[in-house]
């Protein structure tokens, strides 16, 4: 591994100048269990790291008056499975974050880490974009917040800019009575790295409409919110028959990945049998 | 080269060390601790050889940086046993066979200890989930889980 410069900020605002002052030269680092494997690799070779696992303001779940959950960035995935807020809240987010790669990856890695290397094989940014949650970014001119969909551009691209940090992962309440469903699909059980992964929220709006959120992703090279498939799903009263044909015209149309793990073709059969699998149990 | 002091308490032992920016734990474990026992395996995060415990938590030195351990506690294999006497889990993977040619043993350990440290009676399920991140290539895992339930029986004092 190359040499390269260490900082370790105290404060947002002291990273955020240092992003300013050092600009694409330095990378930002959380656990660091993937960004030591790609800087081992040679596949990076930062002239500066700056670790944020110093900065309180980015440790810890809690939540608003209005029942958003709020994790920091630097928040570990086994800090989330274990948190009881986060089981009591949303469960399929700490179910999720328990079963993530292995126990020790869980111990280090975080999710803001994990959500800023934009690996397409995980598992926390599909199940964040069905629970709607935003992403709090900061640079020195400020914050933003972006939804999954905005923050999630393409095959480890992010909407993240080279001055920005993410701060945090906010998550709305869950609606009143809604079924969810996670589920990771392993190549072997040996396997840490999902091949596909499906995330579903669905639940009644104040119409009495089934509402969902269905979103595809390791299958593909960032998650895909189904939007066609739920709008058809909550428009027609959709029968078995019906559900078939529309996962089919839906996966058919998926840009899925071709890579060591599964080609094109494999993954779309098993999103099918994932969506087959699991949407009978939102319809009803 | 970029280098940094920290505080580092490894097996109960205090350490002040200027550690180079680019250096990884098990690498100053290995080098420069001597404490030989975590192994380097895969060095890729995939074969948990190198797991050693932090503030009580198992990660992989191997994809760690010393820096990242400031302030922290390391426990490694070395941390297990009490002078000449095994540690009731060393002993269980000598009396059941867990192990072969040996050198994922230190990592199983670690993983298997923290596992027994917060759950007393794992089932047998639990102990495969905990060691998930370990790779063996002789063994073949049932006499390593048999290992780990067996040292528990012997820790719950039955």
């Amino acid at each position: 591994m190359r040499d390269f410069e260490y900082q370790s900020p105290k404060s947002i605002h002291e990273l955020c100048d240092a992003l300013s002052t050092h600009g694409d030269d330095a990378k930002l680092m959380a656990g660091g269990t993937a960004m030591m494997l790609a800087m081992r690799q040679r596949l990076l070779s930062p002239a500066r790291i700056l670790s944020i696992g110093r900065i309180p303001e980015l440790h810890g779940i809690c939540t608003d008056d209005a029942g958003n959950l709020h994790i920091g960035a630097y928040t570990t995935h086994t800090t989330i499975a274990e948190s009881r807020l986060a089981q009591s809240t949303h469960p399929m987010l700490s179910k999720m974050a328990g079963g993530l790669a292995n126990w020790q990856v869980r111990n280090q890695g975080t999710l803001g880490g994990n959500l800023c290397y934009a690996d397409p094989s995980t598992d926390p940014p599909g199940c964040l974009m069905a629970l709607d949650a935003k992403l709090v970014l900061q640079s020195s001119s400020g914050r933003r917040t972006l939804n999954m969909q905005e923050f999630c551009v393409d095959y480890f691209e992010t909407a993240l800019q080279p001055n920005e940090v993410l701060v945090s992962v906010v998550i709305p309440p869950l609606p009143p009575g809604a079924t969810c469903t996670y589920e990771r699909h392993l190549k072997t059980p040996a396997d840490h790295r999902p091949m596909a992964n499906l995330s579903i929220v669905s639940w009644l709006d104040n119409q009495g409409l089934k509402k969902f959120r269905i979103v595809v992703a390791a299958a593909t090279p960032f998650p895909q919110r189904l939007v066609a498939l739920e709008n058809e799903l909550t428009n027609t009263k959709a029968s078995e028959a019906m559900t078939v044909h529309a996962v089919r015209s839906v996966i058919e149309s998926l840009p899925t990945l071709s890579d060591a793990r599964a080609d094109s073709a494999y993954r779309q059969r098993i999103v099918g049998v994932l969506l087959e699998r699991h949407l009978p149990e939102h319809l009803n | 080269m970029s280098a940094h002091e920290i505080h580092i308490q490894v097996n109960g032992e205090p350490h002040q060390t200027t550690a180079p920016a680019r250096q990884m734990l098990s690498d100053f474990l290995r080098d420069t601790l001597y404490l030989t026992g975590t192994k380097r395996g895969c060095e890729t995060g995939t074969c948990g050889a190198c797991t050693v415990l932090k503030d009580g938590q198992p990660v992989k030195s191997c994809l760690s940086l010393t820096l990242q351990s400031d302030g922290c506690t390391i426990t490694t294999v070395e941390g297990l046993a009490n002078g000449d006497q095994l540690h009731p889990l060393q002993q269980a993977f000598l009396d059941a066979g867990g192990l072969q040619c040996g050198y994922c043993t230190p990592g199983f350990l670690m993983s298997s200890f923290a596992l027994l440290a917060g759950n007393q009676n794992p089932s047998e399920a639990e102990v495969r989930r905990a060691l998930n991140g370990h790779l063996c290539r002789c063994t073949g895992y049932s006499q390593i889980v048999e290992s780990v339930l067996k040292a528990a029986e012997t820790l719950r004092g039955n």
